[in-house]
């Protein structure tokens, strides 16, 4: 688009935000995955929910999901509504849409490859590593 | 599909900034309140539940950046950022941004306008007309006429291939009335072919359009009305079609009213159909009326193509037909070209060029400003350096004050460029061109684009200059240091030089264009006192007045008449006045079996018996005419002594014969009794005075006067000495004709003075936009001097202000006040010399270009040459001096303790 070209600035560029990308893909992937798998459930209710599966390993702050949570609003892959928790509390909850279940088993089959290539070009590493 | 929508959906939330965040406040809260419910639950005291929900959520106003930052578009921001950022500056620096976008405003508005009229002058032409660069005009000539035949006509319609179509058009003057029977009015009408309209793609705004049937010879007459003569003489009557007027006294049916604006091929008040009367079946060039043809050139057919097809055609046609079409040649030009004349992309495009230099200018003053307000804030850049911002932001804040700036200039030039586009249009109205000055997309886009341009332009020099900053010296170094910095005065000392040498060549190409017009509107006419000599041309109506007796019985008694009044010396009638064309006829010199080259015409004047006095140019030889020259007494002739010298060198011319010898008639032969004085008759150009054969009135008065538009019609001009100011008497002369026939209509009744004056209809084609010309390349040069002199002085006063400290060490140490004025002066005056050294050597390029236009001027003109760099050194003087004054006050105790 024109406006972009203007100003010289790569459109993927600008979509896309450079600094966190694997780690923000994998964190899309679990947020669809909780999503997909635990139905309608607010921020923190995600949040709360990875942080059990993966320990402190993925989120450093609770408040980082929002970042990832917003972005796939944008992209259509989850929809937000507000609404009210068990406790009686005004929340926004987010819930997977068609498109996020599509997104989901692409990015899934996309990162089990991965994780068997990574796998597999590790052990081969360690093993050269011993002649 | 999808990253549009994300890209739209982006573009969206960066403009509901403020919702969204208070939104994402809330999600924020929410979550807190979540957390610490569970913390709570699980068995947690409250305060603490509290502080360890916030501890787990992290810092909230980094999120909020990163929300901010994953749903909008960064760079959006950015740019409203910067967007405010450089409004709040411009606005704090006033007197910069107004200077700046006054100047800008003014270039791009003269640019744009000078684009504008070119654009419409060289490609678009008439208005209404479809695809007006495929019209081709076609004229034949033979050595004695000029004018298409309709047979001719007929045969390369017929045979061409390059044109889609052709269509024939002529113009006569006829008497109309709108049938109410009040009196006539003599005007001009259109006679054409019935394809015309169809060819040019328009068609009328009410009625019909002409058929074949009407170009019947016994076809009913009809006639389209132009809007015009619609609004103007029947105050837009609404059940106009098939109203009955008279022309010519015979009623007419008006069959239609074509759109308003719509003039072709010049302006006229109607149209009316072809009549193939066996008067229009004549082979060869021929006339008066005078006759056209145009033609629409086939999708992907050439001009020079079409030219030589009809050239092949003619040649063919005048191996058939010898007697008619022997020496005929045609021309074939395109529309705007005729109509523009062949000079005009020489004319347009330097004027065009002009509006270029003056753009430059204003963009060498924008970038000199900028330049030192971006030295004046090379501190605050090097702080901002310092603490981490990139170059990259530095420059884009300086491009988008540059953007603002061109904006807001761009949107004041348009405003301009739409009023002087008007104003021109208002001041070169004329008949003969009929052009559509309508502002486009196409000016609109080239504007924008040109703003986009100057924003450059003028962001260019401080920019290098800001990437050269050298952020340890600038912070070191305090805000001054005591001298100016080297590198930016050379800057700047180019940029004024290059100013003024734009400003030279624009000044030495108004001057050769001025002193050409000058030339011809100052060259000698051989009348002297015209101020005091009233004339006008009287159209006798033919039905009244179609014969030599009733003429010159009716001439008769005007003399009687004009001889009465008061303060008139003299008077004489004559068939054209000195700034009109006079008939030109081919003749012979009896014992001569030369004219030197036969197809040779000269011009035939038929003057009264005063004629010599009122224009007081006395008899040189023999006598002038008396009224005792009549019809049946010896014809005689005078000469002038162009055509004596030319015809008979070493002869006396006295006693010699001559006679008109023209296609048809062979008159008698005429006895020269008297050579005149050179005066001038008809020469647009006024530079030699041509060979001019006059006869008496009265032994010719059949011959049709010529009007100013070259065209013959029945009646005389009257040219009256007169011993008081010709204004004085004009209304009794007006009265006295009244008196005589109210029919008899008076046109260009004025002091022979004035119609020396400039006008574009009398000038050749190739000089027909002099006078514009002439009028526009000086408000060119001017503005240039103006806008270029402004930036002098801006670039002095900077530095002075710059160089206070060093003034007032100088000054301490002993300097005087001469020798800092001398210092200033000289700093200021070098790069004008530079830049008119320059300036002058380019201008003799440019001048060339300009030849084609100029009138009895050297490109090189001594007078211009050296006009223009003295004109420029003391207006640099004067921008120069008045800074300088400010330096001389320096007060050394005052300047050293400052900063």
């Amino acid at each position: 688009m024109w406006y972009v070209n203007m100003w010289n600035i790569n459109m993927s560029r600008v979509l896309r935000d450079s600094k966190l990308d694997l780690l923000q893909g994998t964190l899309d992937l679990m947020v669809l995955q909780t999503l997909n798998s635990m139905g309608s459930l607010h921020g923190y209710g995600i949040a709360r929910r990875i942080e059990q599966l993966s320990g402190n390993e993925v989120l450093l702050n609770q408040g980082t999901i929002y970042a990832s949570l917003v972005r796939m609003v944008q992209r259509g892959w989850i929809a937000a509504g507000w609404g009210i928790s068990d406790t009686n509390r005004k929340a926004k909850f987010y819930s997977i849409t068609k498109a996020g279940k599509r997104q989901l088993k692409e990015d899934r089959t996309q990162w089990e490859r991965l994780a068997v290539v990574m796998s597999r070009v590790l052990a081969t590493s360690r093993e050269g590593g011993k002649p | 599909v999808s990253s549009v929508r994300l890209a739209w959906a982006r573009f969206v939330a960066a403009f509901r900034k403020h919702d969204l965040d208070r939104e994402f406040d809330e999600e924020v809260r929410s979550h807190i309140a979540l957390a610490t419910e569970d913390y709570m639950q699980r068995g947690v005291p409250p305060a603490e539940a509290q502080r360890m929900a916030r501890v787990k959520f992290g810092a909230v106003e980094a999120s909020k950046d990163a929300h901010r930052d994953s749903r909008g578009l960064a760079w959006l921001d950015d740019i409203f950022y910067d967007l405010r950022f450089a409004f709040r500056d411009l606005r704090r620096d006033r007197a910069f941004t107004i200077t700046a976008t006054t100047m800008l405003a003014l270039a791009i508005g003269l640019n744009v306008t000078v684009f504008a009229v070119m654009n419409t002058m060289l490609f678009r032409g008439f208005s209404l007309v479809k695809k007006n660069s495929c019209l081709a005009y076609i004229e034949e000539h033979s050595p004695s006429a000029g004018c298409c035949s309709y047979p001719d006509f007929e045969d390369w319609r017929a045979q061409t291939r390059s044109f889609e179509g052709m269509a024939f058009i002529g113009e006569r003057p006829i008497s109309f009335s709108d049938g109410g029977g009040e009196r006539p009015v003599d005007t001009l009408a259109f006679t054409v072919s019935n394809n015309t309209l169809e060819l040019l793609g328009v068609h009328p705004f009410l009625g019909r359009d002409f058929v074949p049937a009407d170009q019947e010879p016994r076809a009913p007459p009809v006639a389209l009305l132009s809007y015009r003569s619609w609004e103007l003489r029947f105050g837009k009557l609404p059940d106009i079609v098939g109203h009955i007027v008279r022309i010519n006294n015979v009623p007419a049916t008006v069959i239609g009213v074509m759109p308003r604006g719509f003039d072709f091929p010049v302006q006229g008040d109607l149209w009316m159909p072809l009549t193939l009367t066996t008067e229009l079946q004549h082979r060869g060039p021929g006339g008066p009326p005078a006759y056209f043809a145009f033609g629409r050139l086939k999708e992907g057919a050439t001009l020079a193509g079409a030219r030589s097809e009809l050239d092949a055609i003619n040649r063919r046609l005048a191996a058939s037909y010898p007697a008619t079409n022997r020496d005929v040649v045609l021309s074939v030009e395109s529309y705007s070209k005729f109509f523009i004349g062949p000079n005009a992309s020489v004319i347009y495009g330097s004027l065009w060029a002009a509006g270029w230099f003056v753009l430059l200018i204003a963009c060498a003053n924008l970038a000199n400003l900028t330049l030192a307000r971006t030295l004046g804030r090379s501190r605050e850049f090097s702080i901002r350096i310092a603490l981490g911002a990139g170059h990259w932001r530095m420059v884009r804040q300086i491009l988008t004050e540059s953007l603002l700036l061109a904006g807001a200039s761009g949107a004041l030039g348009w405003w301009i460029a739409t009023w002087s586009v008007r104003t021109w249009a208002a001041a070169t109205a004329s008949r003969y061109q009929v052009l559509d000055y309508a502002l486009d997309d196409g000016t609109l886009t080239y504007l924008i684009a040109i703003s986009i341009a100057a924003a450059l332009l003028c962001a260019v020099v401080p920019i290098g200059r800001l990437l050269k900053l050298e952020v340890n010296g600038t912070l070191k170094g305090g805000a001054r240091t005591a001298t100016q910095g080297r590198r930016s005065k050379y800057l700047a000392a180019a940029l004024v030089a290059g100013q003024m040498a734009l400003a030279i060549v624009l000044l030495s190409g108004a001057g050769v264009v001025v002193r050409s017009l000058l030339t011809v509107v100052d060259a000698p006419t051989g009348v002297s006192d015209p101020e005091n000599v009233l004339i006008g041309s009287m159209a006798l109506p033919s039905e009244k007045y179609g014969n030599s007796e009733t003429k010159l019985r009716y001439f008769d008694r005007l003399e009687v008449q004009l001889k009465a009044i008061p303060g008139i010396q003299d008077e004489s009638i004559s068939n054209t006045i000195p700034v009109n064309s006079g008939i030109f006829r081919t003749f012979e010199i009896e014992g001569q079996d030369n004219p030197p080259d036969p197809g040779e015409s000269t011009q035939f004047l038929t003057v009264g018996s005063d004629y010599f006095r009122v224009v007081r140019a006395p008899v040189i030889s023999g006598r002038a005419f008396n009224d005792g020259d009549l019809d049946s007494t010896l014809p005689v002739a005078i000469v002038n002594e162009s055509f004596a010298a030319r015809f008979w060198p070493n002869e006396q011319a006295l006693g010699k014969r001559l006679r008109a010898k023209d296609r048809n008639t062979r008159g008698g032969w005429r006895t020269v009794i008297g050579v005149v004085p050179n005066i001038m008759q008809g020469d647009p150009l006024r530079q030699h005075f041509k060979p001019l054969v006059y006869a008496p009135f009265r032994q010719d008065p059949g011959t049709h006067a010529q009007n100013s538009d070259g065209a013959g019609f029945n009646g005389a001009y009257f040219l009256l000495r007169t011993s008081v100011p010709p204004r004085q008497v004009a209304q009794v002369v007006r009265a006295a004709l009244q008196k005589l026939d109210t029919d008899v209509v008076l046109q260009e009744f004025t002091d022979l003075r004035s119609s020396f004056a400039f006008r574009q209809d009398r000038m050749d084609l190739e000089h027909a936009e002099l006078g514009k010309y002439g009028e526009a390349a000086p408000i060119f040069a001017l503005i240039a001097l103006l806008l270029a002199a402004i930036g002098l002085y801006a670039v002095v006063v900077h530095s002075v202000n710059q160089r206070t400290k060093e003034i007032g060490v100088r000054m301490a140490i002993g300097a005087t006040g001469e020798g800092i004025r001398n210092m200033v002066l000289r700093d200021g005056m070098l790069p004008v010399a530079a830049g008119m050294i320059l300036g002058l050597a380019a201008s003799f390029a440019v001048n060339r270009i300009l030849q084609s236009q100029l009138v009895g001027v050297s490109p090189y003109d001594p007078a211009t040459v050296i006009g223009a760099p003295v004109i420029l050194i003391l207006v640099a003087l004067i921008a120069c001096h008045i800074p300088s004054r400010r330096a001389v006050r320096v007060d050394p105790v005052v300047a050293l303790r400052q900063d």
